[in-house]
């Protein structure tokens, strides 16, 4: 079975450590490989948190690509995740978006299932073959393991550990989660964009002060920071010291922009895990957003939003002010993002290599820290993905 | 609640039309003058879907007057040049119509926006849902005092620049 793939053969992948073949944006049959090699494959890949179910029997249902998923939070208080399909003949279980029951009954022969997964009932269960035993057929799981409350699954069973595969990150993402992953839910922003999902999750430190134009008009500069990305996955991180805006008659409503004392050092991260997620801590917004590819040139996207439980109900609420209009699909901070996504698909169309110029300082070696603003930290997320899809490197 | 007069829903209609074309003639400071002069008129876009689970985070929060003239800014100004611009025809349905007993009124209507990008050309579904208004109609004014556009879409096809 040793036939090499087509885009292996087609697509030259170059010397250069800073050189991406944009074919690999547009090909139908490496999307294809990568759904089974990273998506279905022995990656993480983080599909709630726990504070989106608070109560016994919330649920909530989502994609992993093009597997179902369906989150319950059980009577027994723990938070699993199924396959969003039924032991008998697979029909799918549920079709909201999220809610709340307590048993869940497939309309096709009636089997019912409790919070915990748990086959309760099924007619005519004399007939069935010798031996059935409710007990044997619960819904089926994927892998999985948390971090702070943020659940990942993998369909994998080589998959090393979570924290093997976090590596550094783990630490980054516990920062994000307020310190201590005691979230609570305050609500989402769903959006498709139309690229590939390596575009989406390309995003660099480079543009921040360059595409999003509040920076420069409200006179906002950078804090003192730190960029990483951990050896493994390519993970990559900007710490830095939160900087606040100059006063400004720009805008009216500056509450949008405002940072209120969480009485934690003032701090703002970004992190992009691979393959897809980017959780933010900026201002008082906490943001995970978790997305999967629908299609070669298409990607959905679930804006979630916390509050920490010890907020009151003031910091709540300015929460929910500032998550809305700051920093979504739609937000002052970044509505820009979305365009480039969808330009950059586009532009991929066109032939030859895109080629990351921030912080390279030498083209021929993979680094791993770097200054904040250098796009340079994308390019080991990178190298993992090539060696994962089996491209070799062209020779110096 | 009571009854409106005919003369009452021309009114109406007369603000529904100016706020569409507003909108589909990008005209955000024309957008803003549809909106009473209180501190507290108000815009918010929001998915139904979120506003049944209770949840209040808004794809557009501008739950003050402060905030309907920043929008302004926000699309005018501050994005200016940055995102792939598009324009929409919105379709305006009153489903109903009445005046509270506090004097205000309150509306509801459907709608449905089509958006044709610049960049492909081809019109597209970009939202359906509802408006929810309450308006103040007095002295010959007639204005919003919050509108609330609930959108159907859980999910939105892309990205939003202006209001719905
Ligand atoms: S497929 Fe679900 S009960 Fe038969
Ligand atoms: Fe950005």
């Amino acid at each position: 079975m040793d036939v090499q793939e087509a885009y292996l053969r087609d697509i030259v992948w170059p010397a250069n450590y800073n050189e991406i073949p944009k074919e690999i944006f547009n090909r139908q049959d490496l999307y294809q490989a990568e759904i089974a090699r990273i998506f279905r494959g022995p990656e993480w890949h983080p599909v709630a948190h726990e504070s989106e179910v608070p109560n016994p029997g919330d649920f909530k249902t989502c994609n992993l690509a093009d597997v179902p998923l369906l989150v319950i939070r059980g009577d027994d208080g723990k938070v699993r995740v199924f396959f969003n399909a039924c032991s008998h003949r697979s029909t799918q279980i549920e079709v909201k978006p999220s809610g709340n029951r307590k048993e869940f009954e497939c309309p096709y022969h009636r089997w019912l299932f409790n919070s915990e997964g748990e086959l309760v009932g099924c007619p005519n269960q004399r007939e069935f073959i010798p031996g059935f035993e409710k007990k044997d057929y619960p819904l089926a799981q994927p892998r999985q393991e948390s971090v702070g409350g943020l659940l990942f699954v993998t369909l994998s069973p080589d998959t090393e550990s979570l924290d093997d595969f976090l590596q550094e990150a783990k630490g980054s993402l516990m920062e994000v989660m307020a310190g201590d992953g005691r979230l609570k839910l305050i609500g989402y922003h769903r959006v498709r964009y139309l690229t590939n999902w390596k575009a989406y999750s390309d995003n660099d430190g480079y543009h921040p002060p360059l595409l999003h134009q509040a920076f420069t008009m409200l006179n906002w500069q950078g804090g003192e920071g730190r960029q990483y990305a951990t050896t493994g996955r390519g993970h990559y991180c900007i710490e830095t010291k939160l900087t606040l805006p100059q006063p400004t008659n720009l805008i009216r409503d500056t509450s949008v922009i405002h940072f209120r004392d969480e009485g934690r050092p003032k701090s703002s991260s970004v992190l992009a895990l691979f393959p897809m997620l980017v959780a933010s801590n900026y201002l008082n917004v906490i943001s995970i957003r978790f997305a999967t590819p629908v299609a070669i040139d298409e990607v959905e996207v679930t804006y979630a939003y916390f509050a920490h439980e010890d907020d009151d109900e003031d910091m709540v609420l300015h929460r929910i002010r500032q998550s809305s209009n700051a920093i979504g699909p739609s937000g002052l901070i970044s509505m820009e993002d979305a365009s480039v996504f969808h330009r950059v698909q586009i532009g991929n169309r066109a032939p030859g290599n895109a080629i990351f110029q921030k912080g390279v300082a030498d083209p021929s070696r993979l680094g791993f820290e770097f200054r904040q603003n250098d796009e340079s930290a994308n390019l080991p997320h990178w190298e993992y993905y090539r060696a994962a899809m089996g491209f070799r490197r062209t020779a110096a | 609640m009571t009854r409106l007069t005919l003369d009452e829903l021309a009114q109406l209609d007369e603000l529904q039309t100016a706020y569409i074309s507003a909108l589909d003639g990008k005209k955000m400071r024309s957008w803003l003058d549809t909106f009473d002069e209180d501190p507290a008129a108000s815009y918010i876009c929001i998915s139904r879907n979120d506003v049944e689970n209770g949840l209040r985070i808004a794809m557009m929060l501008d739950d003050c007057r402060d905030r309907l003239i920043d929008r302004c800014t926000f699309v005018d100004d501050i994005w200016a040049g940055t995102f792939q611009d598009y324009r929409t025809r919105h379709f305006v349905q009153r489903v109903h119509a009445s005046r509270r007993d506090d004097g205000q009124i309150e509306m509801t209507s459907n709608f449905s926006v089509i958006f044709t990008p610049d960049d492909t050309g081809l019109p597209q579904q970009l939202a359906a849902g509802t408006y929810e208004d309450v308006i103040r109609m007095e002295d010959g004014a007639c204005r919003f005092l919050s509108r609330k556009a609930v959108t159907d879409n859980a999910v939105m096809p892309r990205y939003l620049v202006f209001p719905l």
